[in-house]
């Protein structure tokens, strides 16, 4: 058994090793998103990042941030946007020079299939069908946002180079945890 | 129709519509996650104001740098009230201020401009040094 620094010394070595930036478990926020992402911005400024690169990770990362405040099944508040508070992980890295961004939280079994269908369809699009959908989905008047997550989906899939990844597993009967991995 | 004005905060973009000037503009970076609860209002003045009769030229100057896709489907509805009164003859005049290095803002320039017919839009690239 290591000490309190050794513990933790162990951990942030471990995810070094995975070029992990930061990674942040627990509840999320708006606040904590603009926080968050300020730090990831300025990372990339600091390692002179290509600026249309660092835009795109930008991008991401703010959507996928906002489905997990949106969509997790473990929320503290429901009524204000502004002060949500809703569980997940976020963790941004870089893997031989590619920026990657991890996001995954709970959510309830019954929404899991029709989740999966829209992201197999998503991935399975090249740039110019994406760009369609992501128009066709704007277009569409503001009261059909029932699948609200379709566009920031379709907008990470935009930003991403290669298809996105996603993976679920189950918790319990009610719950299953959902991670999506994008590469920018 | 009283002119709107928000300054711009973490997340939210600076907001002058100016009604009795017949000017409107949008300007820096959107991604509140609730998009539509402050975009919603200003959607409304804009229909309360933009389908009644009128001579003038109404322009909409954008000089975003970022928004999220909530923040862009709410854009999205502002153009089609926009377009909606163009077509209805009251002119209508969109420009839409870019970095020229900022592929992204340039691309969703492009793909606006597709949606209008009857108002004009405008690419306008900005110098170094610009707002946007």
């Amino acid at each position: 058994m290591g000490t309190l620094a050794t513990d933790y010394y162990q951990v942030r070595h471990d995810l070094s090793d995975k070029g992990i930036i930061f990674s942040f478990v627990g509840y999320v926020s708006e606040a904590a998103l603009v926080a968050l992402g300020d730090a990831l911005r300025k990372k990339m400024a600091v390692q002179e990042t290509d600026a249309n690169t660092a835009k795109r990770v930008f991008s991401v990362f703010v959507e996928q941030v906002q489905n997990i405040i949106r969509y997790s099944a473990e929320r503290l508040d429901e009524t204000d946007a502004d002060t949500r508070l809703s569980s997940g992980v976020v963790t941004v890295g870089a893997e031989d020079g590619r920026f990657f961004v991890v996001c995954g939280n709970t959510i309830r079994r019954e929404g899991l299939e029709s989740l999966r269908t829209r992201l197999d369809q998503i991935a399975g699009l090249d740039k110019q069908e994406l760009k369609a959908l992501y128009k066709e989905k704007l277009r569409e008047p503001p009261e059909a946002e029932s699948e609200g997550a379709t566009v920031g989906l379709i907008e990470i899939a935009r930003r991403a180079s290669e298809p996105i990844e996603f993976d679920f597993t189950g918790i319990d009967d009610e719950y299953a945890f959902f991670c999506l991995k994008t590469y920018i | 129709m009283e002119q709107i004005y928000h300054e711009a905060t973490d997340r939210t973009p600076l907001v002058d519509f100016n009604f009795p000037e017949h000017h409107l503009l949008i300007q820096g970076e959107s991604y509140p996650e609730d998009a539509a609860a402050f975009f919603g209002p200003l959607l409304e003045a804009l229909r309360g104001f933009v389908y009644t009769p009128r001579a003038e030229t109404l322009v909409m100057d954008l000089k975003m740098s970022y928004f999220n896709s909530s923040s862009a489907k709410a854009l999205m509805n502002m153009f089609q009230v926009l377009e909606t009164a163009a077509a209805e003859g009251n002119p209508v005049e969109v420009n839409w201020y870019y970095h020229p290095d900022d592929d992204a803002m340039e691309e969703f320039g492009e793909d606006f401009s597709e949606d209008f017919q009857h108002a004009a839009f405008h690419m306008r690239p900005l110098n170094d040094g610009g707002a946007a």
